[in-house]
């Protein structure tokens, strides 16, 4: 059964990036462009994990990380940003990886399939 | 969203190009510490070098509902809920986090807080914003979540955002709602010297005792091995066979480690308790946990450690009477450890006796500040604020909280009268526990309670 990543990235181009990649990787994609949508598309159809940008318009990273865990608290989130300051962020705590960005998507991919692989 | 480099660490430009040297204005408003988010900070600079316990937050878990002292918590929280006369039971916690020099501290609040709040804001101002020091009384805010605190770990799940503001290095967890003097810088110490993620303060019980209570099996470094609620064979204190340690629901945890632990639990399907979840799971995974020899700075004449749960209307009502024996138990006339109390105006007490058929008999007693006792007769009794009992009335053994009335040739003992209840002349409770049982609530062991505001015709 193929894994389902919902990605949460306001950036297109790089919301676009990570689709391809991951579904090369054999995932089945969901996409939202800030965290009331991905709220909405997680109730709709549970994920298998979730990939979150923090800085995004709208409702930001760290609120939609409070909410996954109370509506989803079983599904693994990886924080994807460019800051490693939010690192720092008690709230953040609550995600099972914290990326920093990188052209490089390795790490993102060695992450996912790590968590999806673990249970 | 373009993401340029930003970083709230990102302070250091000595790699840079030279560039002039920054100004001292820049240099003191971007301190090379500064955490995330430094909100409302507190008025952290204003502590200056900050002292282990000045680094210390100490959150009250204040939510219990306190069933088992129902109806005295009818309409307040438990820690709100009168002792001895003039104190509420919270002050007992609250005077040894201030005697210990601990002054941030928040009161997590859930059910019937109101009474609680107005309580600490009337007796409790009097820490100093100005040097980040106060008492914040906080109800459940629903910020992360849509419900109410499912547990003890789940309050301080919920309130995650305080610490996050804090930034405190270390949390002192206590419950609101037990009678004992302590300096938790004692144990703060212990902590820090045993590189601890977390220290469990634990009292001597005999174990037989021990069954009913969570207990910490520890070795000889004082190391938790096992943690267990209610244990059919509690593991005993090395080198002393006879007894167990028992948790006291007080514990300092590394606040980082207690963010982590309470975030794991949460995703758990558990009870979200520290006692039966959290910390069996933290000695199980190898977390650095100490059970801290609890030291009491209560100075009594038995040498005998106090610590009471005050958990039914009997424990309550004997740590209560403890109060008016000749040498009490617990010293409340120890200048080196006050309890404060809220103060209230009014005039001294007030005996009246028209000899010679109605003297005024007070023996073995406590009486608050603007009671009157008419030509009666008042034994072993524990008498709260502005009470009057009029001539005649004989009231033995009881505890009277605020403004309680006592008619004419009344005979009333072993009882328990809450706030504002006028008791009309020659009413008898405590004699007859079959009438008694048919009008109030009345405690295993016999003893009557009255609640708050009840009309007696």
């Amino acid at each position: 059964m193929s894994h389902r990543v919902l990605i949460v990235e306001d950036d297109t181009n790089q919301r676009l990036l990570y689709e391809e990649e991951l579904r090369d990787e054999g995932y089945e994609i969901l996409n939202a462009g800030d965290g009331r949508e991905a709220l909405r598309i997680a109730a709709q159809t549970k994920p298998s994990a979730v990939v979150l940008d923090i800085n995004m318009p709208g409702m930001d990273g760290i609120d939609t990380l409070s909410q996954l865990l109370e509506s989803h608290p079983e599904v693994p989130v990886i924080i994807n940003t460019a800051y490693p300051g939010y690192q720092d962020s008690f709230t953040t705590w609550s995600a099972d990886a914290y990326i920093v960005k990188s052209s490089d998507l390795a790490e993102l991919k060695a992450t996912l399939h790590r968590l999806l692989n673990k249970a | 969203m373009d993401e340029t480099t930003f970083s709230a660490s990102n302070d250091d430009t000595s790699n840079d190009t030279p560039q002039t040297a920054p100004s001292p204005v820049e240099a003191y408003a971007r301190p090379s510490a500064v955490h995330f988010a430094p909100t409302i900070g507190r008025g952290q600079a204003a502590r200056g070098k900050e002292s282990a316990l000045q680094q210390t937050l100490v959150m009250v878990l204040a939510g219990g509902q306190g069933e088992r002292l129902y109806p005295l918590t009818k309409d307040r929280a438990k820690p709100a809920v009168p002792f001895g006369a003039v104190y509420r039971i919270i002050d007992f916690a609250l005077s040894n986090c201030l005697n210990s020099g601990l002054r941030r501290i928040l009161v997590l609040t859930q059910y019937k807080s109101l009474s609680l709040q107005r309580h600490i804001q009337e007796t409790w101002g009097l820490f100093n914003p100005t040097l980040g020091e106060y008492v914040d009384v906080i109800p459940p805010q629903q910020r992360n979540v849509k419900r109410w605190y499912q547990g003890t770990a789940d309050a301080i799940f919920q309130n995650i955002y305080m610490l996050e503001q804090e930034r405190p290095r270390w949390v002192v967890i206590l419950g609101g709602d037990h009678i004992y003097k302590m300096d938790y810088g004692k144990m703060l110490q212990f902590h820090i010297e045993n590189n601890a993620d977390l220290t469990v303060s634990c009292t001597k019980v005999p174990v037989a005792e021990a069954t009913r209570l969570g207990v910490a099996g520890a070795d000889e470094t004082n190391r938790i091995t096992s943690f267990v609620e209610k244990p059919k064979n509690p593991p005993t204190i090395p080198g002393d066979p006879e007894h167990s340690y028992a948790s006291m629901g007080l514990y300092i945890f590394s606040t980082d480690m207690l963010v982590r632990r309470v975030i794991e639990d949460v995703k758990q399907d558990t009870e979200h308790d520290f006692g039966k979840n959290i910390i069996p799971k933290m000695v199980r995974g190898g977390d650095r946990v100490f059970a801290y020899p609890f030291v009491d700075e209560n100075q009594n004449e038995s040498g005998e450690l106090y610590w009471r749960d005050i958990g039914t209307i009997s424990s309550y009502y004997e740590a209560n009477m403890d109060l008016v024996s000749k040498s009490p138990l617990f010293n409340l006339y120890d200048d080196e450890w006050p309890i404060r109390r809220r103060s209230q105006p009014g005039p001294p007490t007030k005996t009246i006796s028209y000899e010679p058929d109605r003297p005024v008999v007070a023996t073995d007693s406590l009486l608050s500040t603007g009671s009157i006792i008419s030509g009666a007769t008042v034994e072993r009794c524990i008498v709260g604020p502005r009470c009057y009992i009029h001539s005649w009335a004989h009231v033995s053994d009881s505890i009277l909280f605020d403004d309680v009335e006592i008619g004419r040739n009344c005979r009333i003992r072993r009882a328990i009268i809450d706030k504002h209840v006028k008791i009309p002349a020659g009413t008898v409770i405590g004699y007859d526990p079959i009438e008694d049982r048919k009008r109030f609530t009345v405690s295993e062991d016999g003893i009557v309670v009255i609640s708050k505001s009840m009309i007696l015709k």
